[in-house]
């Protein structure tokens, strides 16, 4: 008797690989906007910042309360919450980070540690350590273009998230603020001396890490829970992504997300699911051991 | 400023300790519980739960004229931290006995000091084998054994017409919990020869599920068995599972979180008929049962299941232990008088009837303390347009059971 179900096993092992590469892209897409937005920072700033997963954490809850209490469909508050993570990115770069940055990368890393423990746990405080999520009557069953499950909140925010990096892209190419964060990026001092404000370049530089971190927190939101210290996971993963791609570099962080993404996915298929963050890790080691500057990176002497 | 907020605290701290002075009358039952974090929900159902039985003994004149108390601390579901808050219960709050817990992970750290301070600890919920199957006397449990969860589930697959899976995949968390259940039923599922084509364990709150499910897909089960511990887990699992398209005769959960009503309001139409083999057979037709589904329901506007019913029965089955034992007002003679009480408990709770007594599981674990009646509380229930209702074994059942899943295409 033929089962309907049945497949033959050729074609079922094929949509098997394409439906893991799907929703490792998927996923991918959005690793790699949160990666994205960590290293232009550390790339202008030398900046590792650690609260950048709970600035994601407070996208996701923007997105949240917007649905919540203006009934406003998630995604469309990325429009909200991405000028409002440059704004607060503006505000912590100036009151918080400016007079640490002089004193070094180890200085900053403890200091962003202990604003992202802040950040969670006021999180914490005021909404409280329930797991929350966002309902879309749009959102329950994924589209199925050629037998392949695509869920439509992903599809949605990837979309989005490439709308995001690629203009995020056309401004760094094409603008002169774009040029200048790539000019302080590249060679601070020489930057300097050509007359850009380093000062102001950074603050305009974090700001945007934090509006990429807030703009990457809204899309995820309605296809994850949130909870306030969802950011360890996020920022974890962010690590990875830059190192992966070369702390510093744009199109590695895009490389590193989307390797990321295809490798837990396709790692939780075959091989196990217990390996799929080990796998992420054990990549991260190589990329450190073989080619220390990243995959994307260019050695500095 | 130094000074004032050094004023401020001690002034706290003669709150803080004419606080404890003058509740020292009461008999004090301890319970760590999650109040905030991820389990948070299901610390909030047992307060109410504790609530509900405290105020009705109280209310009925106390225990040999003494009132009793909850104290409830917060482990935010964190194994480390329930160990330390026991700790601070027995040796700052003094009580004379524990309850409480939640999950397996931290119950077996609050028997371990429950065990090394001797203090009697009543396990309410908590289902890991290895809490009452380390020999602890200190440990006691009223509600079944993780492998007993799926028992009722084994008979209703051994007896159903046509339920023999052809094959399973089971999926569960690496929990102590997640990995006890799934051996339990894995075990049994072999020795009746069913291919196990997926063999699976988790991290708590995996957030992406859609990879596993691409895989049980390929491997098209007849059955997909999921264990959670975690209600987020448990929506997550189910909705990857349906999202990827994966098609078994059945859809069965094992676990807290396939039981709370937060599972039909997530998934909504994709929780209709999914199995949850659960620990409380109990159905409300029965007239003790109906009862306190009423004043419940009167009280808190919500209908009791399972984990209430634990919790409540919990405070009856400590009350009984506490009016049967001698009180000296020394707290560790005290303590043991009520685990010399507890040894002797032989009663009938909303949960069933209790008697604690050292047998065998299923699976060989030899248990101190664990109720002798577990056997007979496994129940299969199935959700049915956002309800949980019972549907195996016969003589429990609320309604009649839906299989195959009316979604399967074979």
């Amino acid at each position: 008797m033929a089962l309907k179900g049945d497949l033959p096993p050729i074609k079922c092992a094929m949509e098997t690989f394409v439906q893991s590469v799907v929703s490792g892209v998927l996923t991918g897409s959005l690793y790699a906007m949160i990666g994205v937005g960590l290293t232009i920072v550390f790339g202008v700033m030398r900046i590792i910042n650690m609260a950048h997963g709970d600035m994601v954490m407070l996208g996701m809850y923007g997105a949240f309360w917007a649905h919540v209490a203006w009934k406003m469909d998630p995604f469309l508050s990325i429009i909200l919450w991405v000028p409002a993570g440059f704004v607060g990115g503006l505000i912590i770069y100036r009151f918080l980070l400016r007079k640490i940055v002089p004193a070094g990368e180890l200085n900053t890393l403890l200091y962003t540690a202990g604003l992202s423990l802040f950040v969670a746990n006021v999180a914490l405080l005021v909404w409280t350590g329930d797991y929350r999520t966002i309902k879309l009557p749009y959102a329950i069953m994924p589209l199925r273009p050629l037998g392949i499950a695509v869920p439509i909140p992903l599809a949605i925010a990837f979309g989005m998230a490439i709308l995001v990096t690629c203009g995020l892209y056309w401004f760094l190419v094409h603008t002169d603020t774009g040029r200048a964060i790539r000019a302080t990026s590249q060679e601070p001092e020489a930057a300097a001396l050509m007359g850009i404000s380093v000062g102001r370049i950074s603050m305009i530089t974090f700001g945007l890490g934090t509006a990429l971190a807030c703009g990457a927190g809204v899309l995820l939101a309605p296809s994850l829970y949130l909870y306030p210290t969802v950011g360890e996971i996020l920022v974890a993963k962010c690590f990875v992504i830059v190192v992966l791609g070369g702390l510093g570099s744009v199109p590695g962080a895009i490389a590193g997300g989307l390797l990321l993404g295809l490798a837990e996915s396709l790692g939780a298929v075959y091989v196990s699911v217990p390996y799929k963050d080990a796998i992420g890790f054990v990549m991260f080691l190589l990329v450190l051991l073989f080619r220390p500057a990243g995959l994307f990176g260019e050695g500095k002497s | 400023m130094c000074r004032k907020l050094l004023a401020g605290l001690l002034v706290l701290n003669l709150v803080i300790w004419a606080g404890i002075v003058g509740a020292q009358d009461t008999l004090k039952i301890g319970a760590p519980q999650p109040m905030t974090g991820p389990d948070a929900p299901f610390g909030d159902k047992f307060k109410k739960a504790y609530s509900q039985a405290v105020d009705e003994i109280n209310g009925a004149g106390g225990v040999n004229g003494k009132k009793i108390e909850v104290v409830i601390e917060d482990h935010q579901a964190k194994n480390p931290l329930a160990a330390t808050v026991t700790e601070k219960l027995i040796t700052q709050n003094k009580v004379l006995v524990l309850t409480g817990g939640r999950a397996s992970g931290q119950a077996v750290e609050i028997a371990s000091v429950a065990q090394r301070l001797k203090t009697p600890y009543v396990v309410d919920h908590p289902s890991a084998d290895i809490i009452t199957a380390k020999g602890f006397e200190w440990v006691f449990r009223n509600n079944p054994t993780g492998s007993i969860y799926p028992q009722a589930f084994n008979m209703f697959i051994s007896e159903v017409e046509q339920a023999m899976p052809k094959s399973a995949a089971v999926v569960y968390d690496n929990t102590v919990f997640g990995k006890s259940i799934a051996n339990s039923a894995m075990v049994f599922l072999k020795s009746k020869n069913v291919p196990i084509v997926n063999d699976e364990a988790y991290a708590v709150n995996t957030l992406d599920f859609k990879p596993v499910m691409t895989k049980v897909k390929a491997q098209n089960p007849d059955f997909l068995l999921m264990v959670a511990v975690s209600t987020t887990d448990a929506i997550l699992l189910t909705r990857h599972a349906k999202a990827m398209g994966v098609n078994p005769r059945a859809f069965v959960g094992f676990g807290g979180g396939f039981g709370v009503a937060d599972f039909a309001n997530e998934l909504g139409p994709l929780s209709e008929n999914v199995f949850s083999s659960a620990a409380w057979s109990g159905t409300p037709n029965e007239p003790a049962t109906k009862a306190f589904y009423d004043k419940f329901h009167k009280k808190y506007g919500i209908y009791p299941k399972e984990h209430e019913v634990e919790g409540y029965a919990a405070i009856y089955i400590i009350a009984d232990a506490l009016r049967r034992a001698k009180l000296t007002g020394n707290l560790e003679q005290d303590r043991e008088a009520v685990r010399q009480a507890l040894l002797q408990t032989d009663m009938t709770t909303v949960f069933g009837k209790v008697k604690f007594g050292n047998w065998a599981g299923p699976l060989g674990d030899k248990y101190t303390n664990q109720n002798i009646y577990s056997p007979e509380h496994s129940v299969l229930a199935q959700w049915r347009g956002g309800k949980l209702l019972n549907v195996y074994p016969k003589t429990n059942a609320e309604t009649e059971c839906i299989f195959p899943d009316p979604t399967c295409k074979r």
